[in-house]
């Protein structure tokens, strides 16, 4: 096993073990998520990294069918009680967001935020947004959205590997693995993999993205 | 997961179709069972009504 799957099954272990608290402070939708899908439409929408569903909603108001990954099972079924419990219908989906086992040209609106930068490695995360690319219909959009070295906490201008531990309510702290972005290298980073760049923008200490795919592409996915 | 979800989904691996081997169904709902890579024969199980397509070298349980 390298270093890097030991990383990410860390990420999805503290997620599995941190769900229900985790869950109950992801309760809405942030602000830059409902400015996003306002006037859109779609087929298929997709929630990559999905944590606790909260994005479930929303999309299901604007799409006919909504698939929600992620990483963690444990996750994935508060997800779906908390969609039961709201007439939401979803599909959920236990899945990598840098292997995503969803067919090409199958999503027209996507949210991917708040997950990319758990993966640990930059060709991990490149490699995401390349997939992500792939799984969007050619008319598709998604927004992407990671933490950023603007966020008031960090006292640092260029991007960085951290640990942020989660308190359990015992007082035991779980540590998950980030990659805090600078806004730069989030733009290099996009326009190094076949997504189509709309407008970035830093907000509240998150860089944002709004992305589609390139329509017909010639690169070849790996793995 | 429901069956038409076999319409989206694909091998994490390869990203060919997935073929559907359901044990047990309740209204339309797949609970238990198994996809199926048409083209490396890899299996994905589907538990409590989820299918785990993560990658076979990230699906072994964690410890916690």
């Amino acid at each position: 096993m390298t270093e890097e799957d030991a990383d990410r099954r860390a990420v999805r272990t503290t997620y599995d073990r941190i769900a229900p608290y985790f869950s109950e402070t992801r309760a809405h939708p942030w602000p830059q998520i409902t400015e996003f899908l306002e006037g859109r439409t779609a087929s298929v929408g997709l929630d990559l990294g999905c944590g606790n569903g909260r994005h479930a909603e929303p999309l299901a108001d604007r799409c006919d069918r909504v698939v929600g990954l992620d990483l963690s099972r444990s996750l994935l079924d508060i997800a779906g009680e908390r969609a039961a419990e709201r007439g939401v219908e979803a599909g959920w989906v236990q899945g990598d967001a840098a292997t995503i086992p969803l067919r090409a040209g199958t999503v027209d609106l996507a949210l991917y935020v708040a997950a990319l930068h758990h993966l640990p490695s930059r060709e991990a995360r490149r490699q995401s947004l390349n997939d992500l690319a792939r799984v969007l219909a050619a008319d598709g959009r998604a927004l992407v959205s990671v933490w950023s070295v603007t966020h008031g906490r960090f006292d640092a201008e260029s991007g960085f590997d951290t640990t942020v531990d989660w308190t359990l309510p015992d007082g035991e702290t779980v540590p998950r693995y980030y990659h805090i972005y600078d806004p730069e290298e989030f733009a290099t980073d996009l326009g190094a993999s076949a997504l189509a760049v709309e407008r970035t923008f830093t907000d509240s200490g998150n860089c944002f993205a709004v992305v589609r795919g390139k329509g017909k592409r010639t690169y070849q996915t790996t793995g | 997961m429901k069956e038409d979800l076999l319409d989206i989904v694909c091998c994490p691996l390869d990203k060919s179709e997935l073929e559907l081997e359901a044990i047990r169904r309740d209204e339309g709902e797949i609970l238990e069972g198994r996809l199926v890579c048409t083209e490396c024969s890899e299996e994905y199980p589907i538990e409590d009504g989820i299918p785990n397509l993560l990658p076979p070298d990230m699906r072994e349980e964690s410890a916690a």
